[in-house]
């Protein structure tokens, strides 16, 4: 009988790692070290995925999905996202662009079968803001709506090339170009974003951040390492880099983990006390990919700009008797 | 697979009031939904920059004059990684274009769909399988 027990503990216990596991918590596997001895992180990864940043409201208190689950939700997704359809209104019609060969958003939800990427709240939701937060964000989009087609500074800064919502920090995958280089170098650790392709370095030496008067787009970000862990600390963002509602109170907290040789576990924690009524922490297992990445010189293409705002002047001299 | 859990596959089946990602900019502000158009050209010049592509036409109108029009796409990364170049769509093919006309009046249109007066689709489409590509 005891011998029973036993095998049942050990059973037991090999069940909970192998779950552990599924959630890319495990850190059994050593990574590869570079030359200096840090892990190495280098190589091309990809967040692509259809999984949402919000669980949807239709799936409260479901973290998980299940196999049957993630097929059918794949499927529906994969319906919903095909721009190739030409149902609805023409305005839907114009919005989804151009075929669905243009686009490159994954097909998959990530593989621990989360159904959100945010993993605290529980619930899975992005907190609600504060109400200081709330009229920062109501006066922005009032200003927008007066000032929609002014001239190029009144347009939106994934518009001007200048940000894109999702390329970080913090890292999101988006509607294509979901890929990121990291290249490593005593004291330093670079990532490159194909979305708008900024190169972020980040010095791993210890020094301090900028002085607080210094504020730049994508902030300022200073990394360390815990065990296998890149641990990366941003600061000093501008009061125009509103990520979900934050201000230039963000303070990010970025984690990247190689759990097996294929994944690299991406964790971040957002930290606003003046925009969130509450911290809130996110993941994705990023994918080893296969490079190159390739240039995107967004704002050397960029017509689209100069047609939305010789769009608007037409319509405004339509508009007049 | 038991009640709850078919329960919740048909709710995800419901999933489809999602907001559908954008691209680099908005289309509805550049072109117009009342302003459909179809074309017919010849490839006379292929664009394959960011943030979006641009793909130049030659359209005969009915008295066989030809005046050239631009035609928007979406960033050629996606179709880089899949293994279209700029020889992919050959100067003087010819190509049917259904979209929208540029707000400003302007020969301009977005490439809602592009295709070969044969009907045959002219880049293999559809979200790439996750990495590893």
């Amino acid at each position: 009988m005891k011998t029973m027990m036993r095998t049942f503990a050990i059973a037991l216990t090999i069940l909970t790692v192998a779950s552990l596991r599924v959630d890319g918590q495990s850190h059994a596997w050593t990574p590869p070290r570079t030359p200096d001895g840090q892990p190495d992180l280098q190589g091309t990864w990809t967040n692509a995925t259809i999984t949402p940043l919000e669980r949807p409201a239709e799936l409260a208190g479901k973290p998980f999905f299940t196999e049957a689950e993630a097929a059918e939700y794949e499927k529906t997704v994969a319906e919903r996202n095909n721009m190739d359809r030409r149902d609805g209104s023409p305005d839907a019609d114009v919005a989804r662009a151009y075929n669905d060969f243009w686009w490159d958003r994954g097909t998959k939800i990530v593989k621990t079968r989360r159904t959100s990427m945010i993993v605290d709240p529980p619930d899975g939701r992005i907190p609600p803001l504060t109400s200081e937060a709330q009229r920062k964000v109501a006066e922005r989009a009032e200003y927008r709506r007066v000032h929609a087609a002014d001239g190029p500074e009144t347009r939106p800064l994934a518009e001007r090339c200048v940000l894109w919502p999702t390329a970080g920090p913090p890292m999101l995958p988006s509607a294509y170009n979901n890929n990121y280089q990291i290249v490593q170098a005593p004291g330093y650790v670079m990532i490159l974003v194909e979305m708008i392709h900024d190169a972020r370095i980040i010095p791993t030496d210890g020094r301090p951040h900028l002085p607080s008067n210094v504020r730049q787009w994508l902030g300022d970000s200073r990394g360390r390492w815990e065990g296998n862990t890149l641990v990366v600390e941003t600061t000093n963002f501008t009061d125009k880099t509103n990520f979900r509602g934050s201000g230039d109170t963000l303070r990010l907290t970025e984690r990247f983990t190689r759990t097996d040789p294929g994944t690299l576990m991406y964790e971040f924690t957002v930290e606003d006390e003046a925009s969130f009524v509450r911290p809130w922490k996110a993941e994705i297992p990023m994918v080893k990919a296969e490079g190159p990445l390739f240039e995107y010189a967004c704002h050397e293409g960029n017509y689209g700009m100069e047609n939305v705002l010789a769009g608007a002047r037409a319509e405004e001299k339509r508009a007049k008797p | 697979m038991n009640r709850s859990s078919a329960a919740v596959v048909t709710v995800i089946a419901m999933l489809a009031t999602a907001v559908p990602i954008r691209a680099h900019h908005a289309f509805a502000a550049e072109f117009d939904a009342n302003s459909p158009i179809k074309l017919r050209g010849t490839v006379a010049k292929v664009e394959l920059i960011n943030p979006h592509s641009w793909i130049h036409i030659d359209v005969k109108d009915a008295d066989g004059k030809v005046s050239r029009w631009m035609i928007e796409g979406g960033t050629p990364n996606t179709l880089l990684r899949r293994g279209f170049t700029k020889n992919s769509l050959p100067i003087g093919s010819e190509i049917l274009v259904d979209g929208y006309r540029a707000k400003d009046g302007t020969n301009k249109a977005n490439g809602r769909d592009i295709i070969f007066p044969d009907g045959k689709k002219i880049f293999v489409g559809g979200s790439a399988p996750d990495a590893p590509r």
